[in-house]
């Protein structure tokens, strides 16, 4: 027989040791989905909250660009909100996840809150001040003030907002690296400040240290991700450039040997080619040019007779499909629906030369139209080639993803940004080794305009 | 007098384009040049047998360059290979140290075919 339990078992009864209920909210916080923010919230709530260390109010500042800076500051702004929080906090049956929300609230309400006295607050850090409260994160240790008012180390627009005889200053500090600062202190019940409560204060610092500094090194590893991506990309791009430039040089160079005494056709051949790999070079660089650029009018009804019409009677297809079986079924008349008709257009060419790609000669690709759905109008382009691998299809409409060795991988990811700025959309099924069906959904005009 | 045995040389190479000027070119050096489209034609060829070079491409759909060259080497290690590709970025790939030669695709085929020269002697 097995038991099993949830990795978190929650709150610890009330009696416990404060240090354990404590690590108990900060446990609870790692299984929230919360940002770094609501984490520091969570901090400051676990230094202010009655089961945690209990400090009436809890400030904290962050270190950016060389400075120290007030970021928030948690509880109540006046003697009589302090009471009304309380009695709400010392309700039974409050739980932690419910003090989060309420601090949330009182962070959130406009006007008056306690963060915004301290938003203009900022001391430059880095130069070894002996003044508080930048004293705290410069020499990595505790402060404790008992005397603000005749204390001339205190800053005096801090202590101007802070306005409180008695507090504590905890340094969050990583690696040696001055984060931010947390002060806490007890201005309304005026209960002094304990070595235990300084002992508790400084395990949130640690922890508030620890949050700031791992938000900072995820936030460095999606950039570097992205940094990845991009390095993968320019690379591709690269690849897809040579291959072409490789042929015109090289055909080039033949043809430069040939000193007009060599085949005349063969001569006009490398022509030829040279032609059309700059056709490809020229296309790829389009295709790029185009990738994030995309109709920023809303779309209109057009008739899509004459696209598909066009698509199917491109030359370039026409000559492409030579030895392939190409089925058209349009019903007509087609309902005229939303979109883009130049990119709807090339979109479908898109659809038909990846057909071609996958047909081997002799093959048959179906091109149809229907017209059955009261709301939607569907164009089908179905081949009967190798079809797609499973472990392909959910990367299909991915920007660089291909699985042609010339292909840029950008097509399929406009065909689907193009239905989606039509506000229709894109299916693909497939078997592999049978085929591949590609289904566009068009809007129709009835049901795409509000009448 | 007769004519010295040609070498014989397998070109794997996706890209048509690319297979008909390397295959020109090689050939005008005077080798006897069989082209494959992809790595199962090339396989195909291996079997029957009497190749002197391996010149392939490693992007290509289905069986990469990578793979065929894995499978070339549980077979015939005899055979040199020259790895032909667009990307510089495989020479990470210690698969790819297996081969004689890494030439990355340019449109001067002088270093391709110094590579042919000094692997097959001639």
């Amino acid at each position: 027989m097995i038991e099993t339990q949830g990795l978190y078992l929650g709150d610890v009864e009330r009696d416990a040791p404060k240090e354990l209920v404590l690590l108990s909210i900060i446990a609870q916080s790692y299984f929230q989905p919360f940002s770094l923010q609501d984490n520091l919230l969570v901090i400051l709530t676990a230094l202010t909250s009655g089961s945690g260390v209990g400090f009436n109010r809890a400030m904290l500042f962050l270190a950016e660009g060389g400075r120290l800076k007030g970021e928030m500051w948690l509880g109540p702004a006046t003697q009589e909100e302090a009471r009304s929080i309380w009695e709400i906090l010392s309700t039974p049956g409050i739980g932690y996840v419910e003090i989060v929300e309420h601090n949330r609230a009182l962070l959130s309400r406009a006007g008056g809150t306690l963060s915004e006295r301290i938003k203009g607050l900022s001391y430059p850090l880095g130069e070894k001040s002996l003044s508080i409260p930048s004293r705290a994160v410069e020499r990595r240790e505790i402060v404790h003030v008992r005397d603000a008012r005749s204390e001339p180390a205190v800053e005096s627009r801090f202590l101007e907002v802070i306005d409180v005889e008695a507090f504590l200053c905890i340094p969050l500090v990583v690696h040696d690296e001055p984060l931010g600062e947390i002060i806490v202190d007890n201005a309304f019940t005026r209960a002094p400040i304990t070595e235990k409560d300084i002992k508790l204060a400084s395990m949130c610092g640690l922890i508030a240290g620890n949050y700031i500094y791992t938000g900072a090194i995820h936030k460095k590893m999606l950039e570097m991700e992205k940094f990845a991506a991009m390095g993968e990309m320019a690379s591709y791009i690269t690849h897809q450039l040579r291959n072409p430039l490789v042929t015109i040089g090289g055909f080039a160079d033949q043809l430069l040997r040939y000193e007009g005494g060599e085949d005349r056709r063969k001569s006009r051949r490398n022509l030829e080619i040279i032609r059309a790999e700059t056709r490809r070079l020229e296309d790829i660089v389009y295709k790029l040019g185009h990738l994030l650029k995309l109709e920023q009018k809303p779309p209109a009804a057009f008739d899509p007779g004459p696209v598909l019409k066009d698509a199917l009677a491109d030359p370039a297809f026409r000559a492409k499909s030579k030895g392939r079986r190409i089925k058209i079924r349009l019903t007509e008349p087609m309902p005229r629906v939303m979109g883009y008709p130049s990119q709807v257009g090339e979109a479908v060419r898109n659809l038909l030369d990846n057909a071609l790609d996958a047909t081997p000669e002799g093959a048959t690709i179906y091109v149809q139209a229907t017209n059955a759905d009261p709301r939607w109008f569907i164009v089908k382009i179905k081949d009967t080639g190798r079809g797609i691998a499973d472990k392909d299809r959910e990367r299909l409409f991915l920007p660089f993803f291909t699985t042609k060795e010339n292909g840029v991988g950008l097509g399929l990811h406009f065909v689907k940004r193009i239905m989606e700025s039509c506000g229709g959309g894109i299916e693909v099924r497939s078997r592999p080794g049978k085929g591949t069906e590609f289904r566009l959904s068009f809007i129709k005009e009835e049901r795409g305009t509000d009448q | 007098m007769t004519q010295p045995k040609k070498k014989r040389i397998l070109l794997v190479e996706d890209e048509e384009n690319l297979r008909l000027l390397y295959q020109e070119e090689l050939d005008k050096d005077g080798y006897d040049v069989t082209a494959a489209g992809d790595a199962d034609e090339a396989l195909a060829a291996l079997r029957g047998g009497g190749f002197d070079l391996i010149i392939t491409d490693i992007r290509m759909p289905g069986k990469d360059g990578i793979e065929l060259i894995t499978q070339i080497m549980g077979q015939r290690r005899d055979i040199p290979i020259i790895i032909n590709s667009a990307y510089q970025s495989y020479k990470d790939d210690f698969m790819t140290w297996a081969a004689d030669a890494y030439v990355v695709k340019s449109s001067s085929l002088d270093e391709l075919k110094s590579r042919v020269k000094e692997l097959l002697g001639s």
